[in-house]
């Protein structure tokens, strides 16, 4: 229904990021709102939803999803570096992210269907912050770093800093997502990902499991897990991590999973699914992971 | 910054220029504006696919796109693949092959086999499975839409 | 001329649907139009007490309607209880009670916001247990809406006597149709005559409740339908209250309403399948032979009676399957409660009592040992047999063949004696269901029915078939035109089909109960076999050319239509009271056979084949009918695995498309369908219906395919990953 007061918003088409970054500054001066557009997969159905806006105080629409500095995949070294605004098909269509970070590329595949696909952006994923976030899952077992940028400057976060709770993050009100960094693990390694949806496709996730190992003489030398659907943020497992580096793969068993996933999920009842069903399900994906890493 | 902006854009191969709200969605601009009503809204949320147009050759639901990101692309609706006079080989197997009951879910359907089938001539099974996997059809059960792409695909390499 | 029958003409409203011209409602624009919007309440019981416009905001340009400026405020239907607009009971939590209208609809949306409904919160009712307990009562004393007795033999008594007795109860929930258009139409006034143009499935019931409510004749109301993206009973009777909604606005206004719904409040207000638990004790020999069964039907009909009394009756009528019983006892009830009311659906009551009775039958196989198929195929009903209302099968009984076919076609025996495969974590089974559908209204419906249909001859050698049921997708505009055809021995492009409008089109009855092609279509063959013996006296009496006879009586109104009414086949005896005699004139007969592949971790269930073979009669299109199959099918197969409504105090919590779940094309199986033609001498051409049978099976196949795959036994619909885990738990499987 509120879908007619889109009309009211006033919008902006920014050429470059520093005009971006111009425009948030200002704003967030005056204390005015901003929201930043990308695919608009996550604003527009919010819009949907809403309901209808009283004139006078719409934030202002900027969209990004068409800046350069936003926009390209590269791979600089041993980092690979996602621009903010680029659409999962791009990632999932990118020859280079298929060979050196399946995981993302899989991942990618999974989102939504191919329309979504097509406009949706893992800056749009991070800025959201659902704890369903198929994309932010796999970054947290990607150990991604996120650059983020104001007119202040840009700086680095990890992502295991990026949150401070349900649908909260550190993300300052003059700051964007610029790009994501990852730093690759070696060609081959090991990584897992499995959605547990509502259906095959179009689904939000009732639990999403990613997992991406480095095995060096049968032990983990980089472990890397994230987990959706399970916390109030898209779960990181540091009680999982830090039992898989631990000690040698040989010697942890589906009973020292089990114990450690329980420890760092805390899921809940809602209208896709059940804490118990969710629990099970996390131990068990987490279980698959580390007997495929076993019998590697 | 103004509401109603000049946007320049091509809808079916023609270039117009609209002043309408940058915000709105393009589904609204499309039946409203430009009285293409072969657009259809089933949900309004990115999830049914009834929506469907290509931008830029792309499927993209346009209940989810705001008009101003629409500025100097082009936009292809399902009045812009063939006429009832003149379908495209891909619209002839839809109705022969028995892919539209209803018809509510056939534009946006259309314009996501037409996507596929432009790259990718001869697809599979499971590829045109998931080309479609956003267009949700109730009447069908889809088996006879996934017929009517093999088919278009065999008609157009026929015609080629 | 070669006939058309049996033959895949392409649908003719195929070619303006692939183009996008083909107009739905909210494709229409009349000048002047208005958007309407719809004030529900937000409690599931209570008395209201006042609406109240908020004097801050700006009314100017909107216009308001409440109970007050409702002529008749009573949806006509089987009872009027139901309110246009609620004037001081609350019976749902999305009841309407006030309707707003204005040309802009931002001004629209934000005016909902400032009308405040003032209520005082009753206790509600919300389940079935509820309503039998009775601490509240919101319909007579006990909140019963219908009740139905069914005895056969010595009645469901003679179950404590067999030699094996097997119990169980089964139950189903709420199914939403999910259509891809929602509801809508645009209503307007010319004079005293009320219009409407919209999403319907029976032009007829919507001119009723407008000729009740208005209080106008016949002939001061004209329902056309718009092009109808999808019905599947969602638009049987509910689009009577959006019609009667944009008519009040448009009056009050004076001007044209286009009430269009979005998603959510489709999926809060509209009607949806009766949620069931049905109870059952049977009784059989050691060798399986069935012979007694009572069954306990138990339908939650929601706030308002609707259409429950039917929906019932059908159930009750589908509850001992496709089986010989010696003796029976079918005790069906409906009760209120305080949830939207139900309504029709595909399948009308008969899914629910299907799904128990296999999943019944399966539980008994279990009990011998014996595999369901076996069990079920040694009690089939055959030729000469009678069914639980004492009805004697004299033809048209094809449903042996269907399992023969069904079984060859999947592997099915082969599948089961090898057992489930597991490979890794995945465990693939296999399960059938065998079912039987009524075609046509049941009992004595077609009497009092009376459809009619006309077929005209036109100028230039064409012929119009003018008739009330509907398209909405399932192909009536094509099959009706083929039938006419080959009545007048012309080619199918010869005939047109007029736009349905009350106005020029006389009342079929309505586009249910699967009754469209059998029933409406025998009088489609009658009007124009009629019309084709006067063509041949014609050109006997003057010795002239067919063509010059066509165009002879083409211009001679009293001789260019045929108008024939249906006429119930002789020998069809139904008694009410009695609740006996024959039930349906002829059956719809089915197999289905679902494969289906679980993880056994994450209890995710996946379809991976189905096998249907379905005895519908002689096939007039089979493409079309084909399409209808597999459509039913995936509905069932997402009522059966995905498809849940969940409520809390009355409120539905996910009325989206985001959070209830239907079928994708990557969670549909790819479909093998086998057509199978025992013809019924009294369809057009031999034809039965086909409309719901689908629906039928697809939930007790997928049921014993994830039996036969982790040993996990489901008795409740939707069969959830979650419901899974939870029987695994509890039972402990693979
Ligand atoms: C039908 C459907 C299916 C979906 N399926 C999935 C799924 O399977 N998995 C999943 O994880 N999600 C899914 N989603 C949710 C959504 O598609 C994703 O979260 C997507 O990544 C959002 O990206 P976007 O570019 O579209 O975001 P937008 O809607 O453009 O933006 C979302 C939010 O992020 C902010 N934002 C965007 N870009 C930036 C930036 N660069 N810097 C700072 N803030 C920014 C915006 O201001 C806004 O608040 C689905 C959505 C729909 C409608
Ligand atoms: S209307 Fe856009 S996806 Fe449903
Ligand atoms: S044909 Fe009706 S929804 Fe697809």
């Amino acid at each position: 229904m509120s879908v007619a007061g889109l009309a009211l918003h006033p919008f902006s088409t920014p050429k470059t990021l520093d005009e971006a970054l111009a425009l948030l500054a200002e704003r967030s001066a005056r204390a005015e709102k901003t929201v930043l557009l990308a695919g608009g997969t996550d604003w527009f159905v919010e819009r949907h939803v809403a309901p209808a806006e009283e004139a006078g105080v719409l934030p202002l629409v900027v969209d990004v999803s068409r800046l350069d500095a936003l926009r390209g995949i590269a791979v600089e070294g041993e980092t690979l570096h996602i621009g903010a605004a680029a659409t999962y098909l791009e990632i999932r269509k990118d020859a280079r992210v298929a060979a050196r970070c399946p995981l993302l590329a899989a991942t990618a595949r999974d989102v939504g269907a191919l329309q979504i696909q097509a406009r949706g952006t893992l800056g749009g994923n991070l800025a959201s912050g659902s704890p369903a976030a198929d994309g932010v899952a796999a970054l947290a077992a990607l150990d991604a770093t996120l650059l983020l940028r104001s007119i202040r400057g840009a700086r680095r976060v990890p992502l295991a800093g990026f949150y401070t709770g349900y649908r909260r993050s550190v993300l300052a009100a003059d700051e964007l997502i610029e790009a994501i960094e990852i730093a690759l693990p070696p060609e081959g390694s090991p990584f897992a990902w499995r959605k547990v949806g509502t259906r095959q496709a179009q689904a939000i996730s009732k639990v999403a499991f990613a997992g991406l190992a480095v095995v060096a003489s049968g032990r983990l030398a980089r472990l890397g897990l994230g987990m959706a659907s399970v916390a109030p943020t898209v779960a990181l497992l540091p009680a999982t991590r830090a039992l898989g580096l631990s000690k040698p793969l040989g010697e942890v068993t589906d009973a020292d999973v089990e114990q450690a996933v329980l420890a760092d999920v805390s899921p809940i009842d809602d209208v896709r699914s059940t804490a118990a069903y969710r629990r099970h399900v996390a131990v068990r994906l987490a279980q698959r992971f580390f007997g495929e890493l076993r019998a590697l | 910054m103004s509401m109603e902006t000049n946007i320049t854009l091509t809808v079916n191969g023609s270039v117009v220029t609209l002043e309408a709200p940058p915000a709105a969605r393009l589904l609204d601009v499309l039946r409203e504006r430009l009285g293409l009503t072969g657009t259809k809204e089933g949900c309004g949320e990115g999830e049914c696919g009834a929506c469907t147009v290509l931008l830029d050759g792309v499927p993209v639901n346009a209940c989810l796109v705001a008009f101003g990101q629409c500025d100097g692309r082009e936009v292809t609706t399902v009045e812009g693949l063939g006429s009832t006079a003149h379908l495209t080989p891909l619209q002839e197997a839809m109705v022969t092959e028995g892919g539209a009951q209803c018809g509510i879910c056939t534009p946006g359907m259309l314009l996501s086999a037409e996507a596929l089938l432009r790259e990718e001539p001869r697809p599979t099974e499971p590829q045109i499975r998931e080309a479609i996997a956003g267009n949700i059809c109730r009447c069908t059960g889809y088996q006879r839409i996934v017929n009517a792409v093999n088919e278009a695909a065999r008609r157009r390499e026929a015609r080629s | 001329m070669a006939p058309s029958i049996g033959t895949s003409v392409p649908r003719v409203d195929g070619p303006a649907k692939v183009c996008g011209s083909a107009r739905y409602v909210d494709d229409l624009v009349l000048p002047g139009m208005l958007h309407g919007a719809t004030v529900r309440s937000d409690v599931p019981r209570g008395r209201l007490l006042g609406v109240d416009l908020d004097p801050a905001f700006d009314w100017t340009g909107i216009t308001v309607v409440t109970a007050d400026d409702v002529p008749v405020n009573a949806v006509p239907l089987i009872e009027s209880d139901q309110p246009v607009l609620a004037r001081d009971e609350i019976r749902h939590a999305y009841e309407p009670v006030a309707l707003l209208a204005c040309e802009d609809r931002l001004r629209l949306a934000q005016a909902l916001r400032h009308v405040t409904l003032r209520v005082e919160p009753l206790p509600p009712v919300l389940t079935i247990d509820d309503a039998l307990a009775a601490r509240e009562a919101i319909r007579g004393a006990d909140n019963v809406i219908k009740r139905y007795r069914i005895t056969k033999g010595r009645g469901g008594a003679a179950v404590e006597g067999c030699e094996v007795v097997v119990r169980g109860v089964y139950e189903t929930g709420w199914q939403e149709h999910v259509y891809i258009e929602p509801n809508g139409m645009i209503g307007w006034w010319d004079g005293d005559t009320a219009r409407v143009e919209g999403s319907l499935q029976c032009p007829y019931y919507v001119q009723k409740g407008i000729k009740g409510v208005f209080g106008l004749p016949d002939d001061g109301v004209d329902v056309t339908q718009a092009v109808t993206g999808g019905g599947f009973g969602g638009k049987e009777e509910y689009p009577t209250l959006v019609a009667l909604h944009a008519l009040l606005l448009a009056k009050k206004s004076g001007r044209p309403v286009k009430l269009v719904y979005g998603r959510q409040e489709d999926v809060e207000a509209s009607t949806k399948r009766h949620p069931s638990r049905v109870e059952i004790a049977s009784g059989c020999d050691r060798d399986g032979t069935l012979r007694a069964v009572s069954i306990r039907v138990l339908f939650d009909g929601g706030a308002y009676v609707t259409l429950t009394p039917v929906v019932l009756s059908r159930g009750a009528l589908h509850a001992c399957g496709a089986y010989r019983w010696e003796d029976v006892t079918v005790e069906a009830v409906a009760v209120a409660t305080n949830t939207p009311p139900n309504g029709a659906f595909r399948g009308f009551g008969a899914p629910q009592t299907i799904w128990a009775i296999e999943r019944h039958l399966d539980r008994v196989a279990r009990t011998l040992g014996t595999d369901p198929v076996a069990l079920k195929r040694k009690n089939l009903l055959r030729l000469g047999d009678t069914t639980a209302t004492g009805q004697t099968l004299k033809e048209s009984v094809g449903v042996e063949e269907c399992v023969e076919k069904a079984m060859a076609a999947s592997g099915y025996v082969e599948k089961r004696e090898r057992g489930p495969v597991v490979t890794g974590r995945t465990a693939r089974g296999v399960g059938a269901a065998i079912f039987l559908h009524g075609a046509g209204f049941t009992g004595s419906g077609e009497k009092y029915l009376k459809g009619k249909v006309a077929v005209d001859l036109l100028p230039g050698g064409r012929a119009r078939v003018r008739t009330g049921s509907t398209d909405i997708g399932q192909g009536t505009e094509t099959v009706f035109r083929q039938i006419a055809a080959d009545g007048l021995g012309i080619g199918v492009e010869n005939v047109d089909f007029a736009v349905p409008s009350t106005a020029n089109v006389p009342d079929s009855g309505p586009t249910v109960a699967s009754r469209t092609v059998m029933v409406v279509g025998s009088i489609v063959d009658a009007a124009a076999k009629e019309l084709r013996a006067r063509l041949e006296a014609e050109e006997k009496a003057r010795g002239a050319t067919r063509s010059a006879a066509w165009e002879r009586l083409a211009a001679d109104p009293a001789r260019a239509t045929s108008l024939v009414q249906y006429e119930p086949p002789p020998g069809v005896v139904w008694d009410d009271a009695t609740y006996s005699g024959d039930a349906y004139p002829a059956y719809g007969w089915a197999c289905d056979v679902a494969e289906v592949e679980v993880d056994l971790d994450t209890f995710e269930t996946k379809v991976t084949g189905f096998w249907a073979a379905v005895d519908v009669g002689r096939v007039i299109n089979p493409t079309l009918c084909a399409g209808q199959v597999e459509g039913g099918t995936l509905q069932a197969i997402g009522w059966a695995l995905t498809e849940k409504l969940v409520t809390k105090d009355g409120k539905i919590l996910n009325p989206r498309m985001t959070n209830y779940i239907v079928p994708t094309s990557l969670d549909a199986p790819p479909f093998t369908t086998t057509l199978v033609e025992a013809a019924y001498s009294r369809g057009p051409g031999g034809a039965k219906g086909v409309g719901e049978l689908p629906m039928d099976g697809g939930a007790p196949a997928v049921a014993a395919a994830i039996e036969h795959a982790t040993g996990l036994v489901l008795d409740r619909v939707p069969m959830l990953p979650e419901d899974l885990f939870e029987a695994s738990v509890k039972g402990g499987a693979r």
